[in-house]
């Protein structure tokens, strides 16, 4: 019953020796999410009017009610003026972190989270590391960007840059391992439930499938919605954190 | 054949001790973080949502060693 985990559609490519897989499913949803991110904010934009004194439509109100919790919960510990240039970074991260968790507990076969492949995963978090290094440059200027690597003392620089590695490895795994583990509880538990189920006589069989589909749907709410929301927070958090730390 | 049933026992073996002696660490620190957190809330209830969404974070980085050894599991089950 559980023969479909290790499946999956790949590309293989030999560029230079060097084999490469893509994902295909991953990446079409992956591009799909992206896609449809944008499809929902240009839905949004055209809801609001550029006249400041046009009464309040709703979707004003959701963009304004959005705009106030990301300021809140994802800025809150970054200072004002970083904050305000953080936001658009870090809000995308966000929606598009929780878009992608979220899509796996569509019930369409072969939809999966793209954020539980490793490679979905890694690559937002060099993303995030790529940022760091440019909103670094920007604030601090390129000569005191490279001067905070060798502080306190110059000897201390390679240990620095395994800091830098290790963080970015552990965000990007962070997310990867939650995602791909509820993922995992959630495809095993319910086969486990009803294997259990079937030792009963007689109404085993029928107990095991309404047992099955209430777990089904609990694991769904807990791992895909609850864990997934909470890893986008998490991971979006991380990453304004981070970026704060480099550009203070 | 003998050896290749060897191995896969070892296999399931090391996913299973790997995942239990793993998620020790972070049993122990999420349930710290959460008698802290239950402190803080019952000494200041108005502070309760402030703290609920910090420990919240902080469980999600305790979190990670154990993350990390089941990643090493699912390894081990799935690639090895």
């Amino acid at each position: 019953m559980l023969e479909h985990l290790g499946e999956e559609l790949a590309l293989r490519l030999s560029i230079g020796g060097i084999e490469i897989a893509f994902n295909l499913v991953v990446l079409a949803v992956a591009v799909a999410v992206a896609g449809g991110l944008v499809l929902l904010s240009l839905w949004i934009r055209r809801g609001l009017s550029l006249d400041p004194d046009a009464p309040l439509s709703r979707r004003a109100a959701l963009v304004a009610a959005a705009i106030d919790f990301f300021r809140e919960q994802l800025l809150g510990g970054v200072s004002p003026e970083l904050g305000d240039r953080l936001l658009p970074l870090v809000a995308t991260l966000f929606l598009y972190v929780l878009a992608c968790n979220w899509v796996g507990v569509l019930p369409i076969p072969y939809i999966v989270s793209p954020t539980q492949d490793l490679n979905v995963a890694l690559g937002l978090a060099l993303f995030v590391y790529g940022s760091t290094h440019y909103y670094g440059v920007r604030t601090k200027g390129i000569r005191r960007h490279v001067k905070g690597y060798f502080d306190p003392v110059p000897f201390l620089m390679p240990l620095n840059l395994l800091g830098d590695f290790g963080r970015t490895l552990s965000h990007g795994f962070r997310l990867f391992g939650n995602i791909l583990g509820g993922s995992l509880l959630t495809a095993v538990t319910p086969v486990v439930v009803l294997r259990i189920a079937e030792l009963i006589p007689v109404v085993g069989e029928a107990l095991g499938w309404v047992a099955r589909v209430a777990v089904v749907l609990g694991l769904n709410l807990a791992f895909g919605l609850f864990f997934g929301a909470i890893q986008a927070l998490v991971f979006a958090l991380l990453a304004a954190a981070y970026i704060q730390v480099t550009a203070d | 054949m003998e050896l290749e049933a060897v191995v896969q026992a070892a296999k399931y073996l090391a996913a299973g001790i790997c995942m239990g002696i793993g998620a020790i660490g972070a049993a122990l620190g999420e349930g710290m973080i959460g008698a802290r957190a239950l402190d803080a809330m019952a000494r200041q209830p108005e502070m309760a949502n402030t703290v609920l969404r910090t420990m919240v974070i902080a469980d999600a980085i305790a979190e990670t060693t154990g993350i990390y050894s089941l990643v090493v599991a699912i390894v081990l089950l799935f690639v090895v």
